[in-house]
């Protein structure tokens, strides 16, 4: 076969510089994956600081070198942590490997597509996202160490190397580094808008897309909207940090000196960041929601419920996230009427969001479930969505803000939503799909039990957060056995991080599964759950062109499942019914109202 | 077999008719939006008051006038090559090209203009609004350098004979870039002119 004949003499462009949206789509989640690694380590490391303040570990120094001298971390080095595992997660990590893997993987099978629209700008923005990864970890090392000031970097902290030593050389490379990934990102939601719009197969109208691809176009445009936003405002950045521009500083005295910056305001900072702020967390959770509905819904062998109603929440989310950025900013002293602006429109968001949440219950209502560990997680994201998501009421409201802004309350709400919901989801996507991204099936028992460690350890890391910020205790603290006020939370730290332990031995379990089975694991069959969608149709080994001949034509929605006739025997003998298959005579498009 | 697999990869040539033009009309979705974050950041300075007007350099009306015109000269230019006439079209690219550079030049003299009369782009003795002003324009140059590249490429095509009445989408996500470039700098230097001059 000619393409064999080439395979060993393109090496780099099978493997390394490939167009095939496949390949890129294991080189985003891989990438992806060792960065939420580097994250994990980084939340060990300073929950061990937070469980057991000053105490020694030794063992530690040996890995950490001068960051815990003496055993015990610096702290500027534990801000530094802090601040990159949050920017490490949620862009590293949860944008890039979450929708970079699976819009890569599934937007050309689903649509019925040889390949994206632009197998060059596809391949450049994932190794935009490799140079920007390789970037941010060397940030780590420069003198001074890795940027400090949250993964917000609000100015002047982040502005002035004179205020803490992560916002000399750190900061100046988590801007380079930044800047980079939002070129890999807007590059890459090019690509997925234009593919999806204009590359369907016949028959593949906007309402028989699977809802993944809704929920990754939504995604991207969110992308294309609001990342070009965080370009600008790391831009003023660094003409304030390097070329003595005041957008941000003013009035500073620090260290004995008058600054020269006039006129500037922080909160400048505080509107461009969150304008994307907010989007991005919507970019992060959309992919999860739309995987979600397409595992319920195969797992359950019941077609989603809801299917209209679930696209419009998704509109609803997308177009709302534009307009509640000011509930990150409801302490910097905004006009309490702006401050309820914010508030209405933010608890408008949460209509959408329980919209899908109720279709996700009545999908599994009653149905056929077959417990993967794909279905496991997909539950646990409904379950860690409602427990985050009603937080977000009382955080969305200006009033009842005044009390856990900044507090381990924030800390609770947003790491279940995403940390839990979010990556849930992505856990969910990799199992669910792993014979289309391996050709192998992945150990269910092992899954089983990443599941169930995850979520009660991470729930245990988590739930009791709310606990510690409703007394008060403010996020980003080194330590707070210095106060008195806080002296009986030290117990519940110390479980926190006991929990925080035992969730990250349980994704080495999960790190070992994904590559012992990639390798190792039995073959797959082409459609291993029974699924409708497009993807199943194409054969388990990877080449350009997905299909060989022609592509496939679709003549139905993707959600018929357990479709019975009359005499409620199932349709064609089976409870799936492939979207490939033509209606029979009087048989009426599920999707069709 | 092998001929069914050889089929797979000849799509690159109609994905490229197909996609290039909805790939650069949602990048220039994205540019608007970064320079509607940028502005809007004006905005959001000013309301901090105390913005102090700066008097427009004279050359950036002469920018103006000479992205406009170049505007029309390459849409000429796009017309003649649909009608076959290469040479007209070979002239209009090439003068389209010229007036890029000579944009360029009048937004360089623009600047040594506000330099000179003591506004900054940074330092001590800089504002915001001077800040702002040569951010902004600069902003516009960085992706106006992106649409000359373009010309250079459709300029080679052109002399090439690589277009053809059925097939200008080439030139055309050149001249749509192009033509937005100085829709961009329109809105750019009335925006300029109505918060800061």
């Amino acid at each position: 076969m000619s393409t064999h004949q080439h395979h060993t003499k393109d090496f780099l462009f099978t493997y390394v510089f490939s167009t095939d949206h496949k390949m890129i789509a294991k080189q985003f989640l891989i990438t992806g994956f060792l960065m939420g690694f580097v994250g994990l380590i980084m939340s060990t490391l300073f929950r061990l600081q937070l469980g057991w303040p000053g105490q020694s570990f030794e063992m530690i120094e040996l890995f950490m070198g001068s960051w815990q001298e003496d055993g015990v971390m610096a702290p500027d080095k534990y801000l530094s942590l802090v601040t990159m595992h949050g920017t490490i997660m949620v862009f590293f990590l949860l944008t890039a490997g979450l929708s970079g893997t699976f819009s890569n993987l599934l937007i050309p099978l689903q649509i019925g597509a040889r390949d994206m629209a632009s197998g060059v700008l596809n391949m450049l923005s994932y190794w935009f996202f490799f140079i920007s990864s390789v970037i941010m970890l060397c940030s780590l090392f420069v003198e001074g160490g890795a940027a400090s000031a949250g993964w917000t970097i609000y100015p002047p902290l982040s502005a002035l190397p004179q205020a803490i030593p992560g916002s000399g050389a750190g900061m100046t490379l988590w801007l380079i580094s930044m800047s980079i990934f939002i070129m890999s990102s807007l590059i890459g939601s090019l690509n997925y808008i234009v593919t999806i719009l204009n590359m369907r197969t016949k028959g593949m109208s906007m309402t028989r897309l699977p809802l993944t691809i809704w929920a990754f176009f939504l995604t991207a445009i969110l992308g294309v909207l609001s990342f070009p936003v965080l370009l600008a405002a790391a831009l003023l950045l660094v003409f304030d940090r390097s070329f003595g521009t005041s957008f941000y500083l003013s009035d500073i005295y620090i260290g004995g000196q008058v600054l020269d910056h006039t006129g500037g305001s922080p909160i400048l900072f505080e509107h461009l960041f969150w304008f994307l702020g907010h989007p991005e967390v919507y970019i992060v959770l959309l992919p999860a929601l739309g995987i979600t509905s397409e595992v319920i819904s195969s797992m359950t062998r019941k077609p989603i419920f809801g299917y209209r109603a679930m696209i419009g929440s998704m509109m609803a989310i997308a177009f709302l996230s534009f307009i509640v950025w000011g509930h990150h900013m409801f302490l910097t002293g905004m006009n309490p009427f702006l401050g309820s602006v914010f508030t209405f429109t933010t608890l408008l968001i949460a209509i959408p969001s329980a919209v899908k949440v109720f279709n996700y219950l009545t999908t599994l209502w009653k149905g056929n479930i077959k417990f993967t560990p794909a279905t496991l997680f997909s539950i646990g994201l409904v379950s860690t969505f409602i427990t985050g998501g009603v937080t977000g009421l009382i955080l969305g409201n200006n009033a009842l803000d005044i009390n856990v802004h900044d507090t381990y309350f924030v800390i609770g709400h947003f790491h279940i939503v995403m940390g839990l919901s979010a990556i849930f989801g992505m856990f969910a996507g990799v199992y669910h799909w792993f014979p289309k991204l391996f050709g192998r099936m992945i150990n269910n028992k092992l899954g089983s039990m990443h599941f169930w460690i995850t979520i009660v350890s991470s729930y245990g890391v988590f739930f009791p957060m709310h606990f510690l910020g409703l007394a008060g205790v403010p996020r980003r603290y080194y330590t707070w056995s210095e106060f008195p006020m806080f002296e009986n939370m030290i117990d519940i730290n110390e479980l926190i991080s006991v929990f925080a332990i035992a969730a990250m031995i349980g994704q080495l379990i999960f790190f070992f599964n994904f590559v012992y089975s990639a390798f190792r694991g039995p073959k797959a069959p082409m459609n291993p759950w029974k699924a409708n969608t497009l993807e199943w149709t194409s054969p388990v080994e990877h080449f350009h062109g997905n299909w060989y001949g022609e592509i496939p034509e679709v003549y139905r929605w993707p959600y018929d499942y357990s479709k019975v006739d009359k005499n409620g025997d199932f349709i064609y003998g089976e409870d799936f019914i492939p979207q490939t298959t033509p209606l029979g005579e009087n048989e009426k498009d599920g999707g069709a109202h | 077999m092998p001929t069914i697999v050889s089929d797979n990869t000849h799509y690159k040539d109609e994905f490229r008719r197909k996609n290039s033009k909805p790939l650069l009309w949602i990048a220039m979705v994205s540019i608007v939006m970064f320079f509607g974050g940028v502005t809007s950041a004006v905005i959001v300075s000013q309301g901090g008051g105390g913005f102090i007007a700066i008097p427009m350099p004279i050359e950036f009306t002469i920018s103006t006038i000479v992205i406009l015109v170049s505007s029309l000269v390459f849409h000429y230019g796009f017309i003649a090559i649909k009608k076959g006439n290469y040479n007209l079209a070979k002239m209009s690219v090439l003068i389209t090209l010229i007036l890029g550079l000579f944009f360029v030049l009048t937004q360089y003299l623009g600047w040594v203009s506000l330099h000179d009369n003591g506004f900054y782009l940074a330092g001590k003795e800089s504002t915001q609004e001077s800040s702002f002003l040569y951010l902004i324009t600069g902003l516009h140059v960085v992706h106006l350098i992106g649409g000359l590249l373009s010309l250079i490429v459709v300029l080679i095509k052109t002399f090439k004979k690589k277009y053809n009445a059925e097939d200008t989408v080439g030139m055309q996500v050149s001249l749509t870039y192009w033509h937005f470039l100085g829709g961009l700098w329109i809105y750019l230097f009335f925006f300029l002119r109505y918060s800061i001059a």
